[in-house]
């Protein structure tokens, strides 16, 4: 998928969500913000009435402004609070803070209450008249902390930015899981699509080849029993000519059964067998086969393995793989493990032969890749695609010089 | 007798401090009596200024264009920590208040010397060393002792 389409289908409609629910929280707690203001102002309003009332009845018991004062000086949201006669000239005043009395002219003809920034947070101020009972009007001004109002607005912001903190990461991870899952969907089945291409170009030119091979193989036939007949009447000097070319043909047409036979599709007769019996036949057939004492193949296993396979292909595929490694191997041994593992079949084939290069490595399950004069390359692809018939894998490991291990995995057991 | 002349002057002074400490309580940073005031360094002083507070940093500032005086109430001693000295030009910006009528005192909010500008107070006259943001930040720079 490209960083477009991404962008489109996954990001923009995560943006969105996102979007959507930052404005809907931001409306949401301005709004709450403002009713809790409205109710703060309500409560300042109030307690500036009960405190008309009480220094109005003060003042009437002649008590001194700054008396007045003293007696509110435990109120911890009281900033402070000023008294003012009528013609607005203070009377008194009180402050937590040194000289700080933020009272302006501008502030006389406020009749709702205000609010000040301060490093101390956000002052709720009121300036409002009260008459006392001799008739005579006073002022009074006050600055209330809004403190446990702004704490629970910084705790409110911080539970939102740690929900939408959460909610865009769970968004995000979300996102990206799909976008992993939709990559990886597209990828098998790009890969799905070009191995059936291959299936079919692999049907196609297998069908023509059988057929070219075919077409060859009658008339070699005829020509080879044509030297047959010419080897049995030619004279004694021609004899050893005509005999070479007989067997030149029969080296043909033995490439082309097996060229053919390579390329026929594989159909599998399980039956159910013990690999160690399967093994140790081959292993005795190769060594006589061989004759040679330098070299011995030892069958090992960790538990007894039982296999429901193909026994004649899969015979066919390790006799393969050992007789390669016996002709790797000058000295030494050749060492095979078996066993069985959660449903699955393990075998190793370990040589100290040769080894192979990085190149060869790469290419020695290639058709007609072959090492040796006399190879035609198809053993070793057979093999692979034999175990493959039945979903299984094969792989090499190799170093030059120090020999080569192939590690057989097949389904079942 | 010149311990008696002394004697005197100390009880004058302790007079005039009870009383003037009485009186400058009730000075606040009046936020329509803003002015600023250029003049140099005259004395420099510590002195109670607010009720159960340390003592504070006030200079004596004569005006270069008219001569007069001004008691200038900069911080509490600890807060401060620039050299002033005396002769010093000096730019105040701040609250002008008299307690008799006849004294001028300004509570500084913002102080240039030496073209740097400390900053003492907010517009409305929230003292910076009570906290808040501008505690640190508005400061300004540089350390040293009062002389």
């Amino acid at each position: 998928m490209k960083k477009k389409d991404f962008f489109l289908f996954f990001f923009l409609p995560l943006l969105g969500i996102v979007v959507i629910f930052f404005v809907l929280s931001s409306i949401n707690r301005t709004y709450i913000k403002n009713k809790v203001e409205e109710l703060v102002k309500e409560q300042l309003q109030a307690t500036a009435e009960i405190l008309k009332v009480n220094i109005s009845h003060f003042l009437n018991e002649n008590y001194q402004s700054d008396e007045i004062f003293n007696l509110y000086s435990g109120e911890e949201n009281i900033y402070y609070m000023a008294l003012l006669d009528e013609k607005k000239e203070i009377l008194g005043w009180s402050s937590r803070f040194e000289g700080y009395l933020p009272l302006s002219q501008k502030n006389f003809g406020k009749g709702e209450p205000w609010i000040i920034d301060s490093p101390a947070g956000k002052i709720f101020n009121i300036f409002s008249s009260f008459t006392s009972s001799d008739q005579r009007t006073y002022y009074i001004y006050l600055g209330y902390s809004m403190g446990s109002l702004e704490e629970m607005i910084a705790h409110s912001r911080k539970s939102f930015f740690i929900l939408f903190g959460i909610i865009a990461g769970v968004g995000i991870i979300f996102l990206l899981g799909i976008y992993q899952l939709q990559n990886h969907y597209l990828r098998k089945e790009k890969e799905a699509e070009e191995e059936r291409r291959e299936k079919e170009r692999y049907r196609e030119i297998s069908a023509f080849t059988s057929g070219v091979a075919h077409e060859i193989k009658n008339p070699l036939n005829s020509l080879a029993l044509l030297f047959e007949f010419f080897e049995k009447k030619v004279p004694q000097e021609l004899h050893q000519e005509i005999s070479l070319g007989n067997k030149e043909i029969r080296r043909i047409s033995r490439i082309i059964d097996q060229f053919s036979a390579s390329l026929k599709p594989l159909n599998l007769k399980k039956e159910k067998f013990i690999l160690k019996n399967l093994l140790e036949e081959i292993i005795v057939s190769l060594e006589n086969e061989r004759d040679s004492a330098d070299v011995k193949i030892k069958y090992s296993e960790e538990n007894r393995v039982e296999l429901n396979a193909d026994k004649e292909l899969l015979s066919q595929a390790f006799r393969n793989l050992l007789r390669n490694s016996l002709e790797a191997t000058e000295e030494g041994n050749i060492a095979v493990w078996a066993k069985e593992q959660h449903n699955k079949i393990f075998i190793t084939l370990q040589d100290s032969g040769k080894g192979l290069s990085e190149e060869e490595r790469i290419h020695i399950f290639d058709p007609f890749f072959s090492r040796k004069k006399e190879g035609m390359g198809i053993g070793l692809y057979l093999t692979k695609k034999i175990i493959e018939a039945h979903d299984g894998k094969i792989e090499c490991e190799s170093r030059l010089g120090k020999g080569t291990t192939f590690f057989i995995q097949i389904p079942g057991g | 007798m010149m311990r008696r002349a002394e004697l005197v002057l100390l009880l004058a002074f302790l007079l005039i401090s009870i009383l003037s400490y009485g009186q400058k309580t009730q000075h606040f940073y009046n936020v329509d009596k803003e002015i600023t005031v250029e003049g140099t360094i005259q004395e420099i002083i510590m002195e109670p200024r607010y009720k159960e507070t340390s003592p504070f940093l006030v200079i004596l500032l004569e005006e270069k264009k008219t001569g007069e005086l001004y008691q200038v109430e900069i911080s509490p001693v600890w807060f401060f920590d620039h050299d002033f000295h005396k002769g010093e030009n000096l730019t105040v910006k701040g609250s002008l208040y008299s307690s008799d009528g006849k004294s001028l005192n300004i509570i500084a909010r913002e102080v240039q010397c030496r073209g740097e500008t400390l900053f003492l107070r907010d517009k409305h006259g929230f003292p910076n060393w009570r906290g808040g943001k501008g505690l640190t930040k508005k400061r300004g720079k540089g350390k040293g002792k009062l002389y």
